[in-house]
């Protein structure tokens, strides 16, 4: 790293209509350090680097962009200038075509071509090339589809790469990782930082910030709070400027106290249903009490997603075992009958399983609870926005009004869409796997808060996270789950990260 | 507020609805001015509506298929195929039975023809959301078979079913007082559910439009319904196929907007795993879709035989095409999730408008099918336009 400044951002502003979305953005990244960019959800990150990317063009925001001594003016074609100057962006969401190889992908717009054929040869060598050297462990000709997400996420990086990427620019990359793959990825981060790439890294996750950043950028409301060392920086000075108030507490304080057993989980065994003969679940064994939040701790594939899957009647086909609601045992089982015994479900992806994100506020909360205010001929729309309205309000959905489509709120409203809905379908017990994943600090505080009243007014919860510290600051007992089966349960008083990492690797 | 800055934001609002309106209206000018007026003489108007029934009975049905997300190339020929089966009852079985009961006659052949419409609904519903076989794969065969059963019954030959009562569902008009009858009716009930709308909302406590507003929309609409009565009573009265469309359409757009069956359909259109998550029978669904499709197919293949007079090899030929023309014309979303069943009527009164509008104009069919295809692309251009402009 020198002192060298390789991008200079200069003074720029860019409006939407009615919204500044920048706001005199000035920042400097050094050439070769990790540059990491922070803030909620709307503070302006995605504008910055959409602008970056040239995805808003030269002319349409106000202000400079110096990248290695020349300003930037991105016109037609500004994606494939940018990639020629050397920036190169991995976004959220991967953009892979799944039913094409690894080399395909990368190369996917700029094949090698001689007279209009591709050289294939050239391409599988290039691609391996590009995958050695920074030390990305995936085969060249192996398809996309069969890969894992976190493989997908290094082809994701190798394509950005291509070209000689002298900037890269890494939005949200751990979102979908597990933790040993996010391991990986900082490994990477730093292979490309030895061959003097400069990283941009977003991201929520502030321990990520600390493990791997030489500089911290904060933005807030479209404006820049401040730029730091990150050995200056401490996780609550850094959530301080993210939020524009001191935040002692991730978690906010409950005073629960969990009644009797009212849900009970014995030897439950489960199949992939497309796939006869595959275990997903191995004897999990648990209780739930009245009022309760009971944990799901887990590493990526150990059955936790499924489990939740399974007692909503939507994924496994039991095979074995038992499941009582209030001394009921339940039986032939889907999600319309896991509704009506009083089970919901708050699914992991939001965008894909959670909302029609076409349609409106109003109609997406309503849609398994139409019972509720419709005959077979007629639904009653008055009382459906009435009490669309009632639940909007309870959690604070942040809209003008309940007739917008989904798409156009943020990711913390989204999910607070998605609670809301299962809200109203008055649950017993409330499953909620990932509530957090993709939201913004602010909007987890106000989810928490959620989760904490329900509990109190006896709603039982059961919350599956990838985050240990949520699993800790949040139940009142951890569940861990090992290769599809409990391996025990914790009373929070004794959980440790080190206890529930032993019975989640199976050691202990 | 005031009204007339309330009537422009309440236009963009809908703005997608106006614009289709304003191209049809900009077609009949165009058409008027270039046959010197004849083209909305009364009779020509009432022609024009007639023309647009037997494909509109297939459009709103293929709107909830294709919002659904599947689509249905069937319809054509089974609404074909029960055409001829109603001629062929009509001229070779009924009439050798009972030659003195035309009236009863006719109303078997409906059934009959409804019920064909149906059970060939039922069996391709079945094999798409219970045997999971994809809708294009399975309607493409139905279209086959249809077709091979056209030829089956007719044995090539053309059948007659211009029988009395049979002729009158689509040849029928009804007497001018009646068609005001039913005017003032329609007009009535306009006003009715407009002020019961403004209580029930009061009693919730929303937001009012301002009564003004109101009036004018549910007057406009009103206005609208006198004028056409008032238009084709110059002719010979309210047409008999119209009136059943109507009927029809009011049904199904009340189906598809105030029903649990209608909210289902849009929301696994729009985001199927979602759909599946909240509870919803996906495969039931889509099951009845397609019933209810055939029924309509049922219907359309009973106005087809009345309204040519006769059932013939070249049966429905094309009408899937039209109905899925109109369906995107007026706004449907080839993707799923979106669309509406007024779209695909001012869709389909588009493409007839055309139709009819060109044949005045002796533009021959090759050049009618040109500027058609030319039509359809252009104005799903303009509407994928304007939404990115916004």
């Amino acid at each position: 790293m020198s002192d060298e400044i390789i991008l200079d951002i200069q003074n720029v502003t860019k409006e939407f209509p009615g919204v500044i979305a920048l706001d005199q953005v000035s920042m400097q990244v050094k050439r070769g350090e990790i540059h990491g960019l922070c803030g909620e959800n709307g503070a302006g990150k995605s504008t910055l680097m959409k602008i970056l990317s040239g995805v808003y063009r030269y002319g349409t925001y106000n202000g400079r962009i110096i990248y290695d001594g020349e300003e930037l003016k991105f016109e037609e074609r500004a994606i494939h200038q940018a990639m020629e100057q050397g920036i190169a962006i991995v976004y959220q969401e991967l953009t892979l075509v799944p039913s094409m190889t690894v080399g395909e992908n990368v190369y996917l717009g700029k094949e090698p071509a001689e007279r209009g054929a591709i050289n294939w040869n050239k391409l599988y060598a290039d691609t391996q090339n590009i995958l050695s050297r920074y030390g990305l462990d995936v085969e060249p000709q192996a398809i996309v589809r069969h890969l894992g997400v976190g493989k997908m996420q290094m082809v994701e990086i190798a394509k950005a790469l291509s070209e000689n990427a002298r900037v890269l620019i890494l939005d949200e990359p751990t979102s979908a990782l597990s933790e040993a793959e996010t391991d990986k990825l900082m490994e990477i981060i730093r292979t490309l930082k030895n061959h003097g790439v400069t990283c941009i890294y977003i991201t929520h996750k502030l321990d990520e910030l600390f493990r791997i950043t030489d500089t911290i950028t904060v933005l807030r409301d479209g404006k820049v709070i401040t730029t730091q060392p990150t050995e200056e920086l401490n996780v609550e000075k850094l959530v301080s400027h993210m939020v524009g108030r001191e935040m002692k507490e991730r978690f906010p304080e409950g005073s629960r106290k969990p009644g009797d057993v009212i849900f009970e989980v014995k030897n439950l065994q489960a199949e992939d249903p497309n796939k006869a003969g595959r275990k997903v679940l191995n004897g999990v064994n648990f209780d739930l009490r009245r009022g309760e939040i009971l944990g799901i701790a887990g590493l990526m594939g150990s059955g936790r997603t499924e489990l939740v899957m399974t007692l909503f009647g939507e994924y496994g086909k039991i095979t074995n075992g038992k499941i009582t609601l209030e001394g009921k045992t339940l039986t032939a089982r889907d999600g319309r009958t896991a509704i009506q015994d009083g089970l919901s479900l708050v699914p992991e992806d939001r965008k894909g399983q959670g909302l029609v994100l076409i349609q409106t506020i109003r109609r997406n909360i309503s849609l398994p609870n139409l019972d509720q205010f419709a005959s077979f001929m007629r639904i009653d729309r008055h009382a459906e926005l009435n009490a669309c309205m009632e639940h909007a309000k309870d959690l604070a959905i942040k809209a003008p009004n309940l007739e917008i489509p989904c798409d156009s709120l943020s990711g913390g409203n989204q999910q607070k869409v998605v609670i809301a809905k299962w809200l109203m379908s008055n649950p017993k017990v409330l499953m909620m796997d990932d509530p957090t994943r993709g939201v913004d600090v602010g909007a987890k505080f106000e989810i928490y808060k959620l989760m904490n009243e329900l509990a109190e007014q006896g709603v039982s919860i059961i919350m599956t996270s990838s985050d240990l510290e949520e699993v800790l600051g949040m139940s009142d007992r951890v569940m861990v789950m090992h290769e599809g089966s409990s391996q025990g349960t914790l009373d929070i008083a004794e959980a440790t990260q080190e206890k529930i990492m032993a019975l989640a690797t199976g050691i202990a | 507020m005031n009204l007339f800055s309330e009537i422009v934001r309440q236009f963009r609002k809908n703005i997608q609805t106006y614009t289709i309106i304003l191209a049809m209206i900009g077609i009949w000018i165009l058409f008027s001015i270039m046959t010197g007026g004849t083209y909305l003489s009364a009779q020509n108007f009432s022609n024009l509506f007639r023309q647009m029934t037997v494909t509109s009975f297939l459009a709103i049905g293929m709107v909830l298929v294709i919002v659904t997300g599947n689509i249905d190339l069937s319809v054509g020929k089974a609404a074909g195929f029960v055409s001829v089966v109603v001629a062929y009852l009509q001229w070779y079985v009924w009439y050798d039975i009972m030659p003195d009961q035309p009236f009863l006659s006719a109303l078997l052949s409906v059934l009959f023809g409804l019920l064909v419409g149906t059970l060939f609904g039922v069996l391709q519903g079945y094999i798409i959301a219970y045997l999971q076989i994809p809708a294009f794969i399975v309607t493409l065969g139905g279209l086959f078979i249809m077709r091979g059963g056209i030829l089956i019954v007719t044995a090539g030959k053309t059948i007659a079913a211009n029988q009395p009562y049979l002729s009158d569902i689509a040849q029928g008009y009804l007497p001018p007082i009646a068609g005001w009858i039913i005017g003032i009716l329609v007009v009535l009930l306009l006003f009715f559910n407009m002020f019961r709308t403004r209580k029930r909302k009061q009693e919730y406590g929303f937001e009012l439009a301002s009564i003004y507003m109101d009036l004018l929309s549910t007057g406009f609409l009103s206005a609208l319904v006198l004028a056409y009565v008032f238009i084709v009573n110059q002719y010979r009265g309210i047409q008999a196929p119209v009136l059943l469309l109507a009927v029809a359409a009011i049904t199904m757009s009340y189906v598809s907007n105030n029903t649990k069956f209608g909210r289902y359909a849009y929301a696994i259109g729009g985001n199927r795993e979602a759909a599946r998550l909240s509870g919803i029978n996906i495969r039931k669904n889509i099951f009845s879709i397609f019933v209810l499709m055939g029924f309509l197919c049922g219907v359309a293949g009973v106005v087809l035989a009345s309204y040519v007079g006769y059932g013939t090899i070249a049966a429905g030929e094309g009408y899937e095409l039209d109905a899925i023309a109109a369906a995107i014309l007026g706004g449907t979303s080839p993707l799923g999730g979106v669309g509406t069943v007024f779209g695909a009527l001012i869709g389909a009164l588009i493409m007839s408008s055309l139709t009819s509008g060109l044949q005045m104009m002796n533009v021959q069919p090759a050049w009618q099918y040109l500027l058609k295809g030319i039509v359809l692309v252009l104005a799903v251009y303009v509407d994928v336009y304007f939404k990115r402009k916004q």
